[in-house]
């Protein structure tokens, strides 16, 4: 199969001898069975290039070798035209064509191929996080707070320390892990965070291929993974050897939960959940260079316009206030979106449905009194400079269109 | 409810901001992150004990490299360190590789940049860190003295015993 062996082998059309002499071997008709080790399978599997398994299968046409339709797509744009398999020249895209047959083998294969992906998407943010010194100092942090949890508090300020340094005892936050369980089973947590970040284009990859439903047909050891990322306090991360708890596959659901790459709201109830599926998924944070600006900002009710008898804000109540941290490079419109999607979703037990999918207009105060309000497609990292300029959370006013 | 906090008044939550924050760094190079986690998941499985390499500290886009100086050649017993710098379009382009530790070789500049086509033009995107090690070991036994980075060490290449005392001169463990 395409390996790095077959560089530089010798580009002639000659049969070998083995070639020449060989007879064809007999198909299989009865119920022979014959094992196949998974590596051997995998390497078949694999496209050479991003090592994944095929997507969308291209084949050379001379020298019919296997990539995904992206990849070799980009090899040869960015690359010599020719085959990075054996260097085959490869004028253009027509020097491939797909497999549906190869795609369809997979497929037979690996029916599950999410399931597979999620996988090994664990797998490898566990390589990461042994590697990254990051988790590791973060690792030992959690096991200092678990300790204080755990110790009986013997003295005064054993006490103290416990309770400033850990916001959230383990009841209240399986009560908050269970409730958000539950928020993102009944799907508006999920699909709101989706579309803020589909709209923006930082659209995560990961995050939509790993939703994947049937997830009861893991194996044992990826189900203790799952079963830990339940587990609500981040003592669940530091004993392995938990029983699968009960709410497993409500912790599923958090698990998979589409990851909004793009704007993060913070809040407890999130952040026990997102804390652990973040560090067991996608682990691979610290090593990155830093390439995106992150703008925090503070939402707050149109003081005027949105005075206090207003029914969004009496509904809101303390939620009116909106804490968010999002791109730089996401735009007023993207903020729109937001807040229709989330005030309305926060209130909409207390609304009536007129008030739904509300049109939102968002102010900025370059003095006290003074509100301009702001077009939908400047970014964010232009109103701060334009506006703001301070090095503190953004402030932001909203109030809704009239109609 | 306890969506929505003020972030200054949650000092717990530094750490999930700090996740986050890595999280969107992360996205834009996921292919490539995913690409290099599966080459160092198999080069930690490999047998393979002349040639290993490891991300420097935090930075998966940074590696060191390590290969041992081929048997029964000048460079024998010798331990090389490369730095790996791989770029956002990795693997479709090459990454920047040198010597860190001091080679005296015809390919090889005192800067410890190394001439090798595969890493230039001859680039593909199959080419991983194992097999580029795999070549910059070759070329150490297999020098192309045609085009010389190091001219003393070109000409001094059909001599081998003065190569050798020059090879070891240099050498530096770092």
């Amino acid at each position: 199969m395409a390996s790095t062996e077959q560089i530089g082998l010798n580009k002639t059309w000659e049969l070998s001898l083995y070639e020449l002499h060989r007879t064809p071997q007999d198909a299989i008709v009865d119920n022979t069975e014959i094992a196949v080790s998974p590596r051997s399978l995998h390497s078949e599997l694999m496209c050479p290039i991003c090592l994944d398994m095929l997507k969308k299968t291209m084949t050379t046409k001379e020298c019919l070798h296997r990539f995904c339709s992206e990849c070799i797509i980009t090899a040869l744009r960015s690359g010599n035209k020719e085959c990075p398999t054996c260097r085959k020249k490869l004028v253009s895209k027509r020097s491939l064509r797909p497999d549906p047959n190869f795609d369809l083998l997979i497929s037979k294969i690996y029916p599950s191929r999410d399931e597979y992906e999620a996988h090994q998407e664990r797998v490898l943010a566990k390589l990461n996080k042994s590697h990254s010194q990051a988790a590791l100092v973060n690792s030992i942090n959690e096991g200092i707070k678990v300790q204080l949890q755990n110790r009986p508090n013997r003295s005064r300020k054993g006490n103290e320390e416990g309770s400033s340094s850990n916001s959230n005892d383990p009841s209240q936050s399986t009560a908050q892990s269970s409730e958000s369980a539950h928020n993102s089973q009944g799907q508006p947590s999920a699909s709101q965070s989706n579309i803020m970040s589909s709209s923006a284009m930082a659209s995560l990859s990961m995050g939509s291929t790993s939703t994947s439903t049937d997830s009861h047909s893991l194996n044992p050891s990826s189900n203790t993974i799952t079963s830990r990322m339940a587990s609500p306090a981040p003592s669940g991360r530091s004993t392995p050897s938990q029983p699968p708890s009960p709410g497993s596959s409500l912790g599923k659901s958090i698990g998979k939960r589409p990851k909004s790459a793009f704007t993060s709201e913070r809040s407890e109830e999130s952040e026990t959940s997102e804390r652990t599926d973040q560090t067991d998924t996608e682990g691979e944070g610290p090593s990155e260079p830093l390439t995106l600006n992150e703008i925090e900002l503070v939402f707050k009710p149109h003081p005027t316009e949105m005075s206090g008898d207003n029914p969004l804000v009496k509904a809101l109540k303390e939620n009116s206030v909106r804490y968010i941290k999002t791109t730089a490079n996401a735009t007023v419109d993207h903020l729109h979106k937001y807040l229709a999607m989330r005030l309305t979703l926060d209130a909409e037990s207390q609304l009536p449905l007129t008030h739904h999918l509300l049109n939102f207009c968002i102010f900025i105060s370059p003095s006290s009194g003074q509100y301009v309000q702001l077009n939908g497609n400047q970014t964010l990292g232009q109103v701060n400079d334009k506006f703001w300029k301070v090095n503190k959370p953004l402030e932001m006013f909203y109030s809704w269109k009239k109609t | 409810m306890a969506q929505n906090v003020n972030p200054s008044q949650e000092q717990h939550s530094s750490n999930a901001k700090r996740n986050d924050d890595n999280k969107k760094y992360s996205t834009d190079n996921h292919a490539v992150t995913k690409r290099l986690h599966k080459e160092l998941m198999t080069l930690m499985m490999s047998q393979d004990k002349s040639v290993s390499a490891f991300p420097e500290g935090e930075n998966l886009f940074r590696w060191i490299g390590t290969i041992m100086g081929p048997k029964d050649t000048v460079y024998e017993n010798q331990k090389y360190k490369l730095s790996m710098q791989f770029p956002n379009s990795y693997p479709y382009s090459a990454p920047i590789v040198k010597f860190i530790t001091p080679c005296f070789h015809p390919n090889v500049d005192t800067g410890g940049n190394i001439c090798l086509d595969i890493l230039k033009d001859k680039w593909s995107a199959l080419y991983d860190v194992r097999t580029i090690l795999l070549s910059i070991q070759a070329l150490l036994c297999e020098p192309n003295i045609a085009s010389p980075l190091n001219s003393l060490a070109a000409e001094l290449w059909r001599s081998q015993a003065q190569y050798k005392k020059h090879v070891d001169d240099t050498y530096k463990e770092v």
